[in-house]
């Protein structure tokens, strides 16, 4: 019996498939980072922007402790979210690898089972249903989708949030005015979360229907199987009572 | 001894795809709806009016209704996508659910199969 070997790029999809315990430790891994940044980073930068009047912290000049800690809460909402669901996104790639890989060893095992068929009992195994294909690609799929979320999200968080936050709230960000590059910036910075958030939902809905497909696989794997045993019982048992 | 036979087809094999379709149907919209609805107008609202002029805003201007868009069509939005979300757990869990009768039947069919390979098999 030979393994199947299947074409680029899926032999290097199919090659990572074991990995799925790593991936999905990983996954759990920036979980838990985003969780660390909100506790020992996000919380003190909000607590110390609230803790004075808001004309004082929103009179404070940059550079003061209010202003950088005002770049800090925005700038670390900007990206972590995006990270966050990267690692959700890495949980739900090894759940697929894994139902990637009970669907192989379970087309191995019929292999196994067929192979101690009679010869004169045709029992050929079907070829690879496209539907693998179609689960491979929609598990990368949605982590490229999650990736692209996650550079945008470090790209605000390196460009535009911090240039626009490093200003005095109430002497140079309330004053700007229409056409100004500071009223410019909000309006990227007010506007990203309403199509990057639910782009990171296409990501993961991209990664729940590889799941979904990888399970019909299985699925069908195990009805072809059952319905070649069927066949196989129903003509073999016929031989015996003649 | 039970009759030799494949497992019977399932209802939750043909309702899965239904809870697939809407959660991808709901998220697509949420999507639409953030980028061509709400991303626009927060565009308008904060990027083409100062602080004063958004803060003067009365009772039946434009801006106004762009800031009753921008604070009320997120509470409902964000729960749908996650609706969607739901919906493609929903799938697979009847997927899933589909799985124990599948192998109890597997259980019956190898039973009954494995006397005949080893009496007849190479």
């Amino acid at each position: 019996m030979t393994e199947e070997k299947a074409p680029f790029p899926f032999n290097m999809i199919e090659g990572m498939m074991p990995a799925y315990p790593m991936i999905a430790f990983m996954g759990w891994a920036f979980v838990l980072i985003a969780l660390l940044v909100g506790i020992f980073t996000l919380s003190p930068a909000q607590s110390t922007f609230f803790s004075d009047a808001k004309a004082v912290r929103e009179g404070a000049a940059a550079g003061s402790a209010f202003v950088e800690a005002n770049i800090t809460r925005h700038v670390i909402e900007a990206w972590v979210p995006q990270f966050k669901f990267l690692g959700l996104g890495l949980g739900l790639m090894g759940i697929t690898m894994a139902l990637g890989m009970i669907a192989k060893r379970l087309r191995r095992m019929g292999q196994v089972i067929v192979s101690h068929f009679p010869d004169d009992f045709p029992a050929p195994i079907p070829p690879i249903p496209t539907r693998v294909r179609v689960f491979q690609l929609s598990a990368v799929m949605g982590i490229m989708v999650m990736l692209a979320a996650l550079i945008v999200g470090i790209g605000l968080a390196t460009g535009v949030v911090p240039d626009y936050f490093n200003n005095s709230i109430a002497n140079e960000l309330n004053p700007a005015g229409p056409g100004s590059a500071l009223l410019s910036q909000l309006s990227i910075i007010s506007s990203y979360a309403f199509w990057l958030n639910p782009l990171r939902m296409i990501g993961m809905s991209f990664l729940f229907t590889a799941i979904t497909i990888a399970l019909t696989v299985i699925i069908g794997t195990l009805i072809t199987q059952a319905k070649m045993l069927s066949r196989f019982y129903a003509q073999t048992s016929a031989r015996a009572a003649a | 001894m039970n009759e030799v036979r494949p497992p019977d087809p399932t209802w939750q094999m043909k309702v899965y795809p239904i809870f697939t379709a809407l959660g991808w149907i709901l998220v697509i919209v949420s999507f639409t709806i953030g980028l061509f609805v709400l991303a626009p107008t927060a565009v308008d609202y904060w990027g083409r009016n100062a602080k004063s002029v958004r803060d003067a805003a009365n009772v039946g201007s434009q801006l106004l209704a762009d800031l009753g868009t921008l604070a009320v069509t997120p509470r409902w939005l964000v729960p749908l996508t996650f609706l969607g979300v739901a919906s493609f757990m929903v799938g697979i869990a009847l997927q899933f659910s589909t799985i124990p009768g599948i192998l109890k039947n597997r259980g019956v069919v190898m039973s009954a199969c494995f006397p005949l390979i080893v009496r007849y098999g190479k």
